[in-house]
């Protein structure tokens, strides 16, 4: 009797682990099926496409590697390149399990889908566009220095884009500080390790300067424009990048959802985020066929005054804030 | 980067108070409730604030704000000083400000219906013919009223008050006494009522809950009677051009502005140094015509009958620095300095903050555009008994009697065909000042600048050396 107590006592907590694994292992079981139909159904321009995956992937390892990079670099060992793949991956799971990062990286990996798809197409300039072009020459020696600092970093992004790698200087401050939230995290348990990461996540704070960042510069020169920011609404005339952070900025969405909007599966979120930036339907047809160049505008967006888009974007789910 | 485009600059301290800040910043600061020193008010700003202080990064953004009448994007830096504990370093570069879009008219109800809920000193429940059935307050000048309504339980609640301007048969329907201004026995406060249905769908309300929200609360109704100032808050029907119509032209006005100046900056690509010079004048025809909306419909709320100010006890240097401050930058280009209050002066008066504000603009606004370049313009304040005093004198060209006697009619633009002014400005500040109780004059003389005076009755309260301290 006393016996049997004690054994069932003991089997209590083995049962309850092994019930966790297994509710794991359903969780798993009821993705396969959607996420497989997915990768079936879609072609290249997926959200999930391997070329996307592998950005996504390669943009994380790099950023766990700069992290590492500084802690050698704090420990007295600046040459010391060479880190474990253990070391890179618990940092890359620990990037993986925040959501903010996995959709900025995201975002850039399609980003950079569509820029390489439309310089393809119609020819685009990844780095230099007319409207860029035209800043550079600004009469205002302000604008004209900013649009030279973004024409290089755009070049940059292009450059790191094609080894699939993301800057730690280009990371918008949330993330940068996720991610070193991160390293402290994963560093070792010993006052050594510990005194390391300080120090270099110390050395990493002082260097950043979000406005000096690709997308900052951008946001910066949108708002420069004022009035004329409308100009910024154009694809062909702004190039991808501007575009999309002026596309954000005017319809109040993240600029990640705003690249989100711009893919196969999201036409009507698209028209929605042109119309709500304050475009004529003629102007929002014609970046919707710049974009999509066999797919047809969403009926009845023609109707709907710019307020009205507006109002139904920030109704939608993915909407910050809902 | 350098520090060209620096509009302005501002710190917070380490509990995240605003502790200085230039205009607009300031402005908006106070706009969105806030006061300055003090917490800052601006919530995407307070985000960023808070963020780059955390984090101890240097973050730049835009961030969005609304401030009630305007959407506005600006473009911040903050950079947190050495220590935590320090606060950040604000810098302000850009600033667009774009009409508030018309709110979803449910959406606005339910708000309204709920702030009403929050604010109001009378709740009763009504029948579905407007009878009471119960009544509850607490605020102690209607006691009277309350006591009144639970002996007339079943009455109509129109009985016990007075419905400003209606002499019907009450009540009438509940939609056309929703929002009515009533005068309550035994209160010197003017009360709004409001009438919220209890639906049931596809038939008349089954019974209504009824609020009475008062339009300032009983403190500050005691300063008011102090003052012995009106409190009847305006309830004019809106005219032609209004608030509505205004609202309506801003934006394709606005959208016309931001097209031209596209063109104008040659962001679409090359073009004619002739054709950018048209889009230029397209742009400031629209600007114009902006300025105009904003004036005819200011016009309409002066010239409208029940037309009246809230006066508060302000300090007429605060607004004086602020007015300076605000036009500063047009000032600059034209290389005009504005001389203002030094900081520490103060004199204090009882009107409307927004107002003053409002008139101050106009005449440093007129000094500045009338002013030869390099000139001075000078703001100054007098005291004298019961009357404060604010002074904008320049070195313009100066008005002759003839042209004094007409600059403040409406429309007279004393024979400038220039497309700068509407011809308004002047009449409404005066206007303004009149409905403060204080008046607008000027002194000049051809070739000898102009010198335009402001009275408001002064605060003697807060003047008075005060024995208790």
């Amino acid at each position: 009797m006393i016996q049997n107590a004690a054994h069932a006592i003991a089997d209590v907590p083995v049962q309850a682990a092994l019930r966790d694994w297994l509710s794991a292992g359903d969780a798993l079981v009821g993705t396969i099926a959607p996420i497989l139909r997915h990768l079936l159904a879609n072609d290249d321009h997926s959200v999930f496409s391997d070329e996307i995956i592998a950005r996504v992937r390669g943009m994380m390892v790099h950023v766990a590697t700069q992290l590492l990079d500084e802690v050698a670099a704090a420990s007295g060992q600046p040459e010391q390149r060479n880190h474990s793949a253990k070391a890179i991956q618990t940092l890359v799971q620990g990037f993986v399990a925040d959501a903010g990062f996995l959709n900025h990286t995201h975002a850039l990996a399609l980003e950079w889908q569509l820029t390489e798809r439309l310089q393809s197409r119609l020819a685009l300039d990844p780095v230099l566009s007319p409207l860029l072009q035209s800043l550079v020459a600004s009469p205002e020696p302000e604008t004209a220095s900013l649009a030279m600092a973004l024409l290089a970093a755009q070049a940059r992004f292009s450059q790191t884009q094609q080894r699939m790698q993301l800057p730690l200087a280009e990371l918008p401050g949330d993330l940068l500080h996720a991610s070193l939230l991160v390293m402290r995290h994963c560093a070792g348990e010993d006052e050594g390790s510990q005194s390391n990461a300080a120090s270099a996540e110390a050395v990493i704070r002082s260097r950043f300067e979000e406005g000096r960042s690709r997308l900052g510069l951008i946001s910066r020169l949108v708002m420069g424009m004022g009035g004329g920011a409308v100009a910024a609404l154009s694809v062909s005339h702004a190039g991808i990048g501007i575009f999309l952070s002026a596309l954000a900025l005017a319809s109040g969405q993240d600029r990640e959802m705003a690249v989100l909007a711009t893919n196969e599966g999201q036409l009507v979120r698209l028209g929605l985020a042109l119309c709500a930036a304050g475009l004529s339907p003629v102007a929002v047809e014609e970046e919707f066929t710049v974009i999509h160049s066999d797919a047809s505008l969403p009926q009845g967006l023609d109707r709907l005054s710019a307020n009205q888009a507006a109002a139904l974007l920030a109704c939608s789910a993915a909407f910050p804030g809902n | 980067m350098g520090d060209g485009a620096i509009l302005a600059r501002a710190q917070s301290d380490g509990a995240d108070n605003l502790v200085n800040a230039d205009e607009p910043l300031a402005g908006l600061q106070l706009r969105c409730g806030g006061e300055l020193p003090g917490m800052i008010a601006i919530p995407a700003l307070l985000e960023t604030v808070r963020k780059a202080r955390s984090y101890g990064l240097k973050l730049a953004r835009p961030i969005l704000a609304n401030d009630g009448q305007d959407v506005i994007t600006a473009w911040v830096e903050v950079e947190p000083l050495a220590a935590p504990e320090e606060g950040c370093k604000i810098i302000l570069r850009h600033w667009q400000a774009a009409p508030l879009a018309p709110e979803d008219l449910a959406e606005a109800g339910s708000r309204r219906a709920a702030i009403d809920r929050t604010v109001a000193e009378l709740s009763a429940r009504l029948d579905a013919a407007q009878c009471l059935l119960a009544a509850e307050s607490e605020a102690s000048d209607l006691t009277e009223l309350i006591a009144a309504m639970r002996a007339g339980t079943g009455r109509p609640w129109t009985d016990f008050v007075q419905i400003e301007g209606d002499h019907h048969r009450q009540p009438l329907h509940w939609r056309l006494l929703d929002g009515a201004v009533v005068r309550v026995p035994g209160s010197d406060r003017s009360w709004r009522a409001t009438l919220l249905p209890q639906e049931t769908p596809g038939s008349e309300p089954s019974g209504f809950e009824l609020l009475l929200c008062a339009d300032v609360p009983l403190a500050s109704a005691a300063l008011l009677a102090l003052q012995g100032a009106e409190s009847a808050q305006p309830t004019n029907t809106p005219g032609l051009v209004g608030r509505e119509m205004a609202t309506v032209l801003r934006q394709p006005i606005a959208r016309i502005i931001a097209n031209a100046e596209t063109i104008r900056t040659r962001l679409a690509g090359p073009l004619a140094e002739e054709y950018s010079r048209y889009a230029a004048d397209i742009a400031a025809a629209g600007q114009h015509l902006l300025a105009l909306v904003e004036d005819i419909s200011d016009l309409e709320v002066v010239e409208a009958e029940d037309f009246s100010t809230a006066p508060d006890r302000i300090d007429l240097a605060d607004v004086a620095r602020r007015a300076a401050g605000i036009l500063g930058v047009r000032a600059q280009e034209r290389g005009i300095t504005i001389d203002a209050p030094k900081l520490g002066e103060s004199l204090p008066a009882i009107a409307e903050f927004r107002r003053v504000l409002q008139v101050l603009l106009n005449l440093v606004g007129n000094a500045i555009r009338y002013s030869p370049a390099n000139s001075q313009v000078w703001i100054r304040l007098e005291g004298e008994g019961s009357r404060s005093r604010v002074i904008v004198a320049d070195q313009g060209p100066g008005l002759s009697a003839d042209q004094q006697a007409r600059v403040f009619e409406k429309f007279e633009r004393l024979g400038r065909s220039d497309e700068s002014g509407s011809g308004l400005g002047l009449y409404i500040s005066r206007r303004l000042a009149r409905a403060m109780g204080g008046e607008l004059t000027v002194e000049s003389a051809p070739g000898q600048g102009a010198r335009f005076t402001l009275g408001v009755p002064a605060d003697l309260l807060a003047s008075a050396p005060n024995p208790a301290r």
